[in-house]
């Protein structure tokens, strides 16, 4: 069997029935173009929520516990946007009339401002600045203390100590209890207690593998255990995995429903070319020769409509990336988009290399009873029925 | 040697008024390089004759050997091979390949024979010289007349010089003078080649050319016609 000489006559064979290869192309390559985009909307609403967990607060990878000799100008390296040390400790608020627990942070404001979101999410009042002894505390707890912006409160220390007394600068929503409610932050320049955890948020560049930089960072000296948000945040893991399933399942669904249709257009297609297959089989083409040539054809035209396909819709999410799809509306009460709902779709060898493929297993799958069809007949049967 | 040997054919087909038998206990022999013309009226059993010789079609019953290979015997490869070697046909209605030029449609008996490159194109040339149609090669087999298939599907069969030629009614819908020219063609071809030509045909014309004639009727055959 000469391969080249059956590609060359299942060309012949497009060509020369444009109408029939246009008609299934358009089939072909709309599904695939639909599903790239589809997918790298997928994939954008699951960075989106990454995005928007780790850009509040915790960063890409964190540690808990920076061994004393770890500066912030150590974590560095590949795909490190940058990194914010932070001190925290167990304390108790206490108002005027009213106590409670709280996690205590020291921060950077400025830097925290570069990195985290955070601020973004004052509900009443002003962020932290500088050197001054300003509280920033989450709305949940501001209610449990019946503090308002302005109003003194006094941070205890866990063997009741006062460590000091601070002013409400501004209170946060993000609309995540746990922040909301035991969360207060205080300027590093004004941080009361000597006894506390130094911990690091690291802020990484797009495209950077979290667990790749926490595995890096762990061989710092004192060997710190820095953990990657799909291990601090397994929720946000466990969901990111179920809309990838979801998206293959309706992947693998349209493109089931879709090759019902190219099925019985391809059917068609080869019906109407049967003639033809009668006559080479009369001409002594043997029966594996008769199936590669509706492969290739099958495949050819697959191959080109969904390449078409999948390129187009490339386009329209490069488009579409460049200002985003604001889903505020949707998403203003998920706790995973805190931060924005807007959406970037991006394209990923998943987005990109699925439907395409998914399109070229369902053609195949399609041309399986047409060429057990050509094969099984004897030329004759085939030129007699026609 | 290129002798056809058709012993005891029968041939059946189920249709919506049951079983018809095609053909029915058919035998011929021709020797090689004659040239037998199989007569009888539409659905005599002319067509599934021809058929049945060049393996398009499986007896039921009965035997036939062409140019020393017992065609009916033959798996799918086997038969593949013998046709595309040992046979050339020319249909009824041409049956040129409608997506290939006329061009493409010579070189592909030649290229499924392994003749590739100058030596198909040298060929391809001198066969449409042969046929008197120089200037078509380009052209799709449905901008061409009913005359010009018939010369081309000829040439088709031709190609790759197979030792047997079977044709089926090629002069069916030519006028008479361009049928007897394609006949007369055939009858050339064959006798300076040594190859057998079989061609079935309502014209009793045709008789008084060939080597021996047969008729059939009902699937049965006469006495020789």
């Amino acid at each position: 069997m000469r391969p080249g000489l059956w590609v060359r006559l299942a060309a012949r064979f497009l060509q020369r029935s444009w109408r029939s290869t246009l008609v299934l192309g358009l089939m072909v390559f709309a599904a695939t173009g639909a599903l790239v985009f589809l997918s790298s909307l997928a994939v954008g609403t699951n960075d989106a929520m990454v995005r928007n967990s780790v850009g509040l607060l915790a960063g890409h990878v964190l540690c808990r516990d920076l061994p004393p000799g770890v500066r912030a100008a150590d974590l560095t390296g590949r795909g490190i946007r940058g990194a914010l040390v932070r001190r925290e400790v167990a304390a108790t608020l206490r108002s005027a009339t009213r106590w409670s627990p709280v996690e205590l942070v020291g921060v950077d404001p400025e830097a925290e401002k570069r990195f985290t979101a955070l601020w973004r999410k004052t509900a009443a009042g002003r962020y932290l600045e500088g050197a001054s002894h300003d509280l920033y505390l989450g709305q949940g707890l501001a209610r449990q203390l019946a503090a308002g912006v302005g109003q003194s409160v006094e941070i205890v220390a866990a063997d009741r100590s006062l460590l000091g007394r601070y002013t409400v600068c501004g209170i946060f929503r993000t609309g995540i209890p746990a922040l909301d409610g035991s969360l207060a932050f205080v300027p590093l320049s004004a941080w009361p207690a000597a006894d506390a955890r130094r911990t690091a948020a690291v802020f990484l560049e797009d495209g950077a593998v979290a667990a790749a930089v926490a595995a890096a960072l762990s061989r710092l000296p004192g060997s710190p255990r820095f953990e990657a948000w799909s291990d601090f945040m397994p929720d946000l893991k466990q969901l990111i995995d179920l809309n990838y399933v979801s998206m293959g399942i309706v992947m693998v669904l349209v493109f089931a429903v879709v090759s019902l249709g190219i099925a019985c257009a391809f059917v068609i297609f080869i019906l109407k070319n049967l003639r033809e297959h009668g006559i080479l089989k009369a001409m002594g083409v043997r029966p594996v020769e008769s199936a590669a040539l509706i492969l290739a054809q099958v495949t050819g035209l697959t191959l080109a409509a969904a390449g078409t396909g999948a390129a187009v819709g490339a386009g329209v999410v490069l488009l579409v990336a460049r200002t985003g799809i604001d889903l505020g509306a949707l998403t203003s009460h998920n706790p995973y988009f805190a931060v924005s709902g807007i959406i970037y779709p991006r394209l990923t060898s998943y987005s990109l290399g699925v439907p395409p493929l998914l399109a070229l297993v369902f053609g195949l799958l399609a041309a399986v009873w047409p060429v057990a069809m050509v094969v099984r007949q004897r030329a004759a049967e085939i030129l007699r029925s026609l | 040697m290129n002798t056809i040997d058709v012993q005891g054919v029968s041939k059946s087909y189920r249709s919506g008024r049951g079983r018809v038998a095609a053909l029915s206990d058919v035998s011929l022999r021709v020797a090689a390089g004659g040239a037998l013309a199989v007569l009888g009226r539409s659905g005599s059993g002319k067509t599934t004759l021809l058929h049945c010789i060049g393996g398009l079609e499986r007896p039921d019953a009965g035997r036939v050997f062409c140019a020393g290979t017992a065609v009916h015997t033959l798996g799918p490869g086997a038969l593949a091979r013998f046709q595309r070697r040992r046979v050339g046909f020319v249909f009824q209605s041409g049956n040129l390949l409608s997506f290939l030029t006329v061009r493409e449609n010579l070189a592909l008996p030649l290229e499924l024979n392994g003749i590739l490159g100058r030596e198909r194109d040298r060929r391809v040339a001198a066969l449409l010289e042969a046929v008197g149609l120089p200037g078509v090669g380009a052209a799709l087999p449905r901008e061409l007349s009913g005359g010009e298939i018939q010369r081309v599907a000829f040439a088709r069969a031709i190609a790759h010089g197979p030792a047997i030629l079977l044709a089926d009614e090629p002069t069916a819908s030519l006028d008479s003078e361009t049928g007897e020219r394609l006949i007369g063609s055939m009858l050339e071809w064959a006798t300076g080649h040594a190859a057998t030509l079989v061609v079935a045909t309502h014209d009793p014309d045709v008789v008084a050319r060939v080597t021996a004639a047969i008729r059939l009727k009902d699937g049965r055959l006469e006495e020789p016609a």
